[in-house]
């Protein structure tokens, strides 16, 4: 503390006394009666109990304290220059309320030490010229340091023992990854049925899934694999709880009220939230991010306006995070999670933007604005450098697509001819359509052009390779294209198929082959097409599926009837990728069937032509291990039926006697005749059978 | 397997029965005339003239005198089997919902049902002398929907509304056992020949197998269609089931995967083995030949389908094990 400062209160603390004697003059009170004890007299009553209300108001010395504040790091300056500080520093404090003291230490010199100490009126303007000015930047070599003068105390307590806090013991949830070393590499999925009441995962089996996990009451609404497998996702009203594990085990819950939608970031750090509840005005809470590893909540965000989930959108390598505003393009980056470069992208009018899921490549497009056309623009993250930018005119609409290997983007462009403006909205006619398709991967990405005539209702990339295909025509006579890209800017038709039923696209996760499905209003028709030929390998149908995904390896499909969807046949079925039905599974109310996710595979591109070059001999392995699973499954099956009849004979047999038992009774109840064995009882009837009808005309 | 098809309703089947011999078969309808037909040639045979409204339930004793039904007039009558006349009529409060002889023949059991404020009712009449009820036993909570005599005629067994099945003792006169296994109403019930398990038909799509004295469950028959009538096969392990979705939800459901089909499944595997397709609405009831070598099913499209004798392979068909 400094000396002068005590040595001020304190004188004024002897005038108050002074002034208080002279009132008591002026009064007319005589100083000469004596008001001193008796000798005798014991004081058993203490100053509490006599004014206790008084005493509680009595100023402390501490009063006033809480509005003084402590400001550091101001420039030091001598004598001269004293006044001209006097007035910055009067100038930047003053806005916080009235400054009633101001104390400027100074130095044998007579030079300011480089703190001062302000007194405000009243502890509210000190706190918050606290909040706002520390660290405020004076000049280059000053910034400012400030605390309430209280706080000196609070800091100067600190025990000299102190202790850093014990380190939380780390909890080991054991290999994570255990699901990926099952020795058949068959895959798993979650299954939600009993309309939401019961959750199980099975694993897939050739012939019959088997059982891995099932619990009543799992999730509230439904669940969700992470983007790689690890962590199973369940909602919650409090929030939501990921499992995962051998046994399934609860690794961490996130505690976000009346949570509904989550996305996890491609690389399983971090997991977003959603709640619709009202937001915290202080402290935005209607979108969470969680660290999933430590279950910290990273940064939380307010909703604004946004209506489409994933608000946030991940780069690939999950170091970016982003989101639109109506005029900008924010960018985060982890693990500071802060704006990226500490300012959003200026971006009037953006309309959508998708990252590139193999590279920090941002994709987005403005719509056209007076003379200025609409564009679809690829910039590099964090350099935010222009990568490619293509014009266009005339666009109703845009929508991009990006390859799984991030090799293509393809923007569908609905175009109109006509265009009449109306107060909220604008209204097209004459709309065609078309796609511009970049290519990633070549020098300065050169764009082409697809022109389609008819509307377009599904797209689809080839996740690897160079295909794509999408359904275009208005039902009945829907048709499937398929285009390949070539080298040297040439897109070419591979085939069109046409008059299908259709709505909805599913290309195998190793390409090549293509379920085309007619989902819902269309009656679950499914086809499945080989698109090296084009040829439709099997057309079949699973009445009013309301969806279809194939497993992570390409080898299976499930088509399921959801009871969100459609209330009876509740049921999913598993397909082979050549459309063969494999399994039917009839579920009570059954709700919603997800594929766990693998990731991505550690072989390397020459391991995987190693592979596929002996492919013969690998194939000779699998199809004597599927035969010899097989053989053993029927021998079970056939153990199995054996004790069923022999438990059933045993009780039939007991039964047997028991009726034998009865038949004194039987004879009686029917007079003896009871039984068959009254034959001859049984009295001859002729029937006549109609044979044949013959019509002849009988001359008249 | 060529089935015949009798043509003789003009509304929905209600409920179809052999006689013991099996050269007779009964058959009712929401019409209001059951009819008697030559099981082997499909010929009628003559038609039982009197109720005035749906009849839901008819039985006929074992010796083919006596033929029994009960109407949503609110009547049960016994006819004389030869010429097709009433002799007694019981007048009830309510609709009859299914009836019965006992085994000797000498008594009937009818149900009525919950409706206008009175309750479901079982009631015992002794064949020859209408005039007073020998019991009447009130069944408080949900109502029976279907019901049989137990074995050696001394309880009755019934099948409620909300899927239980009950257990009444005779001698006096009370419920004596609830088990509820299915959890929709319970359709048909119908027994073994021996008297040892009954087979339950419910709506809650499946049909489940049933000691009789004890009512443990032994055995389940799943299928994703309401049943509507289960029967057991004297000569064979198997049980056929017949149902199908309910009209009002048929438009939501795909007609291509059959749901109106005869299904045969194997009575201790559960396994179905067969399907015989036909009717083009939901079959209502099923009864299996007397002699086990044909069955005939009845539906809500009016038809009755009588197939005679099954293809030899079915005969020929064994399960392995």
């Amino acid at each position: 503390m400094d000396d002068n400062w005590t040595e001020a209160g304190g004188g004024r603390g002897h005038t108050k006394s002074e002034s208080s004697d002279r009132a008591m003059q002026e009064n007319g009170i005589d100083s000469d009666i004596d008001f001193s004890d008796e000798e005798d007299f014991v004081d058993d009553i203490t100053d509490e109990e006599l004014l206790g209300d008084l005493l509680a108001k009595k100023p402390k010395e501490t009063d006033g304290i809480d509005s003084v504040i402590v400001v550091d790091n101001i420039p030091s300056v001598g004598v001269e220059r004293l006044e001209k500080l006097q007035n910055v520093i009067r100038k930047i404090f003053s806005k916080f309320g009235k400054i009633v003291n101001e104390h400027y230490p100074k130095g044998e010199d007579g030079s300011t030490k480089g703190y001062i100490f302000l007194e405000y009126s009243s502890p509210n303007n000190a706190a918050e010229a606290v909040k706002m000015t520390n660290g405020y930047k004076l000049d280059r070599q000053h910034t400012f340091a400030v605390n309430l003068f209280s706080d000196f105390e609070k800091y100067s307590d600190v025990e000299d023992d102190w202790e850093p806090p014990e380190a939380q013991p780390f909890k080991d949830p054991g290999n994570l990854h255990s699901w990926l070393t099952q020795e058949d590499c068959l895959d798993q999925y979650s299954v939600i049925y009993d309309g939401g009441e019961r959750t199980a995962i099975l694993l897939n089996n050739p012939t019959e899934p088997s059982l891995l996990e099932e619990r009543a009451r799992w999730t509230e609404t439904y669940v969700r694999w992470s983007p790689k497998g690890t962590y199973l996702a369940t909602f919650h009203g409090k929030g939501i709880a990921l499992w995962g594990g051998e046994k399934f085990k609860q690794i961490m819950r996130y505690s976000h009220t009346g949570v509904q939608l989550i996305d996890f970031s491609p690389c399983e750090r971090y997991v977003v939230t959603f709640s619709p509840l009202p937001d915290n005005k202080e402290e935005p809470q209607a979108i969470i991010i969680w660290d999933i590893r430590t279950g910290k909540k990273k940064r939380g965000f307010h909703c604004e306006n946004a209506s489409v989930w994933p608000i946030f959108k991940w780069s690939s390598s999950g170091e970016y995070f982003c989101r639109s505003g109506p005029d900008s393009l924010s960018i985060y980056e982890t693990p500071s999670f802060g704006l990226l470069d500490k300012k959003s992208m200026k971006i009037s009018n953006i309309k959508d933007f998708s990252w590139s899921p193999s590279d920090n490549i941002l994709s987005y497009w403005v719509p056209e604005d007076g003379n200025i056309p609409a564009r679809v623009t690829l910039i590099e993250i964090p350099s935010r450098r222009d990568l490619s930018t293509k014009n266009l005119f005339n666009v109703a609409d845009c929508k991009m697509h990006w390859q799984k290997n991030g090799d293509y983007l393809g923007v569908k462009v609905d175009r109109y001819t006509k265009i009449r403006r109306e107060k909220d909205s604008n209204k097209y006619s004459g709309l065609y359509h078309n796609f511009e398709l970049f290519r990633i991967r070549e020098k300065q990405i050169p764009v082409d052009k697809l022109e389609i005539k008819e509307p377009i209702s599904a797209f689809a990339w080839e996740p690897n390779g160079h295909r794509f295909a999408f359904l275009h025509g208005e039902n009945p006579r829907i048709s499937l294209s398929v285009y390949v890209m070539e080298p040297k800017g040439k897109v070419v038709l591979v085939k069109t198929l046409e008059k299908k039923t259709a709505n909805h696209l599913f290309w195998s996760p190793q390409g090549q082959f293509l379920v085309m499905a007619g989902l819902r209003s269309m009656n679950g028709v499914l086809e499945f097409i080989d698109t090296t030929d084009m040829t439709v390998m099997a057309q079949t149908e699973h009445f009013m599926a309301t969806d279809v995904e194939w497993d992570p390896t390409g080898r299976y499909v499930s088509s399921a009837v959801s009871w969100w969807g459609h209330k009876v046949d509740n049921a999913y079925w598993i397909w082979s990728f050549q459309g063969k039905l494999l399994q039917k599974h009839p579920m009570d109310r059954f709700c919603q069937l997800l594929w766990r996710p693998k990731p991505a595979s550690l072989l390397t591109t020459d391991m995987i032509k190693e592979i596929k070059r002996n492919m013969k001999k690998y194939s000779a392995q699998f199809e004597l291990k599927d035969r010899m699973s097989q053989s053993k499954a029927s021998k079970e099956l056939i153990e199995k039926r054996r004790e069923l009849i022999a438990s059933f004979e045993a009780y039939r047999s007991k039964c047997e006697q028991m009726f034998a038992e009865t038949l004194d009774w039987r004879m009686d109840a029917r007079a003896g005749m009871g039984e068959d064995e009254d034959e001859d009882d049984l009295a001859d009837e002729t029937i006549e059978f109609l044979v044949k009808v013959e019509e002849t005309v009988i001359d008249e | 397997m060529k089935p015949i098809m009798l043509h003789g309703h003009e509304r929905s089947i209600t409920q179809i029965k052999y006689n013991r011999e099996g050269d007779l078969l009964f058959s009712a309808a929401k019409d209001a005339q059951p009819n008697v037909w030559y099981t082997l040639n499909g010929e009628r045979l003559g038609s039982f003239k009197g109720h005035n409204g749906a009849v839901w339930c008819i039985d006929v004793n074992w010796d083919t005198s006596r033929f029994l039904s009960g109407a949503a007039d609110n009547s049960l009558r016994l006819w004389d089997c030869e010429t097709g006349s009433t002799i007694s009529e019981v007048t009830t409060n309510t609709a009859v919902r299914s009836c019965q002889f006992s085994y000797s023949g000498k008594q009937l059991m009818f149900t009525t049902d919950k409706t206008m404020g009175h309750p479901c009712e079982i009631h015992i009449y002794d064949v020859n002398s209408f005039s007073e009820p020998v019991a009447i036993m009130p069944v408080h909570g949900p109502k029976v929907t279907s019901a049989i005599w137990g074995p050696m005629d001394n309880m009755i067994i019934t099948g409620h509304e909300n899927g239980d099945l009950c257990q009444w003792d005779l001698a006096t006169g009370d419920n004596t056992k609830v088990v509820q296994e299915h959890s929709k109403q319970i359709n048909d019930i119908q027994m073994t020949k021996d008297q040892s398990m009954i087979i339950t038909a419910s709506k809650d799509t499946t049909a489940k197998l049933f000691d009789v004295r004890t009512l443990e469950k032994m055995k389940t028959y799943k299928t994703e269609r309401p049943v509507n009538s289960a029967a057991i096969s004297p000569i064979k392990p198997h049980v056929v089931l017949g149902g199908g979705q309910e009209a009002m939800d048929v438009t939501t459901t795909s007609t291509k995967i059959g749901k109106f089909d005869a299904r045969f499944f194997h009575i201790v595997l559960e396994d179905e083995f067969g399907r015989v397709k036909g009717h083009f609405g939901p079959i209502n009831s099923v009864a299996f030949h007397p002699d086990g070598k044909g069955y005939s099913s009845g539906g809500e499209d009016g038809y009755v389908r009588v197939h005679n004798k099954f293809d030899e392979s079915y005969f020929q068909f064994e399960f392995e094990y």
